[in-house]
């Protein structure tokens, strides 16, 4: 009996730990979020909250298939807002990604190449 | 007569005819004029961390946050924004690090006007540049920290160069190709040099949602007191407040902003529920119930009929 007793207190402690996790930063539950103000298109998203769970959850997926690290997708997924969230959601590889100023000597090859080729300059013959 | 101002005509539509030949969509006045002709404005003791390969995007987005006083590490940026599977980093990714390094992302308009007056309220300007072509793409960030208007120059943190000079032309045609994209990190409660209202509204809306209700509440703050009786920047203060449980401000705000937007159903919403936080259950009860009533977005009825079952609940178990 006692054991039952405080198994179930232990159950009530985590489910309420949980909970407490869940709210820790956000508003309140019920609370209408001022993207809702801000403009027609947030309007229509700013309330359907599950289309924003499912939303993280894809572009959580995308981050790890990219090879992020697992420990720090969570950490990635939490600095997005909602409406980028849905932006992402399916489209991370038509982001575009600003990478390398190293890849510009491989694109100015091609295109010396090209040139090259079309006959419109004459660098490597030359040498 | 006629000569000379045949001459004088000719040597007009020169520099024309080449802009033209250079195949090259032209860089429109609106993009490229400067509030000073002459002048020239550096923040020379801005940080610079060389980057590594491809990531240029975590080396920029340091130098800006460290600029702003926040106290970031290079590999810490590395992880939250590089994507090793693209070998670079995403704009949004880039925002999103900086909100949860308890800043404020901007993104500031795309002229050269608007980085100079960023430039001299002392904030250097992360920028997307396409050094490639359009069809052969070569995405870089890199970082404004200069205009000199009387050599034409812009000088960058860029790449593995502390200082890097770019001819200005040059650059807008770079940036022109990076969807004239830039961004300034400010701290909660600073106001951007060249505002667009909505923009910077959206831009403290998403701390909200992120959790960072206190980076949040100075925003707000700032925002309320630069639009006094704006009504988007009270109900982002009295959220701000809700989410940070100081319940008594939040429900002085909300009241304010009802008696200027009666109508309100968003707000009424929020003010029940900061009332049953309260414990002032019946008040909760009459604004909830005036809010269903006076409720004509079909959208809003399930959120309202959810707060209202919130505070009776709530009612109930306190009794």
């Amino acid at each position: 009996m006692g054991l039952q007793r405080a198994r179930g207190a232990l159950a009530r402690l985590i489910s309420v730990s949980i909970i407490c996790m869940g709210f820790a930063q956000a508003a309140p539950a019920g609370m209408i979020g001022t993207a809702y103000l801000l403009d027609e298109e947030s309007r229509a998203t700013s309330l359907s909250r599950i289309e924003v769970v499912l939303a993280r959850e894809d572009v959580g997926r995308q981050l790890e298939a990219l090879g992020v690290d697992k420990a720090m997708v969570m950490e990635r997924l939490d600095g997005l807002s909602n409406a980028e969230l849905l932006e992402l959601e399916g489209q991370l590889d038509s982001q575009v990604a600003g990478g390398d100023i190293l890849a510009l000597i491989g694109a100015v090859f091609v295109v010396l190449l090209i040139l090259e080729l079309v006959g419109v300059i004459n660098i490597f013959k030359s040498v | 007569m006629l000569g000379a101002g045949g001459v004088y005509q000719w040597s007009r539509l020169l520099p024309a005819l080449f802009v033209g030949l250079a195949g090259c969509v032209s860089i429109p006045p609106s993009v490229s004029e400067l509030p000073e002709a002459g002048g020239s404005i550096e923040l020379a003791s801005t940080p610079f961390y060389p980057q590594e390969r491809y990531q240029c995007g975590p080396a920029a987005l340091t130098t800006v946050l460290a600029q702003s006083g926040a106290e970031v590490l290079l590999e810490d940026i590395v992880d939250k924004v590089y994507l090793p599977g693209r070998q670079g980093s995403l704009q949004f990714e880039l925002m999103a690090a900086a909100r949860t390094e308890g800043r404020l992302p901007y993104r500031v308009d795309g002229t050269l006007e608007a980085i100079w007056k960023e430039l001299e309220a002392g904030r250097p300007v992360l920028v997307l540049q396409n050094l490639g072509v359009a069809a052969i793409p070569s995405w870089h960030y890199a970082v404004v920290v200069g205009i000199d208007a009387e050599r034409g120059e812009i000088i960058l943190r860029s790449g593995t160069q502390k200082r890097r000079v770019t001819r200005t032309r040059t650059y807008l045609h770079t940036w022109r190709r990076g969807g004239y994209w830039g961004m300034v990190v400010l701290e909660p409660g600073e106001l951007p040099a060249t505002i667009d209202r909505a923009r910077y509204f959206e831009s403290i809306a998403a701390l909200e949602e992120i959790g960072r209700a206190e980076e949040a509440t100075a925003a707000w703050q700032t925002a309320s007191g630069k639009w006094p009786g704006d009504p988007v920047a009270l109900f982002g203060l009295a959220n701000a407040y809700l989410a940070q449980q100081e319940y008594v401000s939040a429900e002085r705000v909300y009241r304010d902003l009802l008696g200027r937007e009666p109508t309100m159903i968003a707000a009424r919403n929020n003010l029940a529920l900061t009332l049953a936080e309260q414990g002032k259950y019946d008040a909760a009860m009459e604004e909830i119930g005036r809010a269903l009533s006076d409720n004509r977005v079909p959208a809003l009825e399930q959120e309202l009929r959810d707060t209202e079952a919130t505070i009776r609940r709530r009612q109930a178990a306190a009794e």
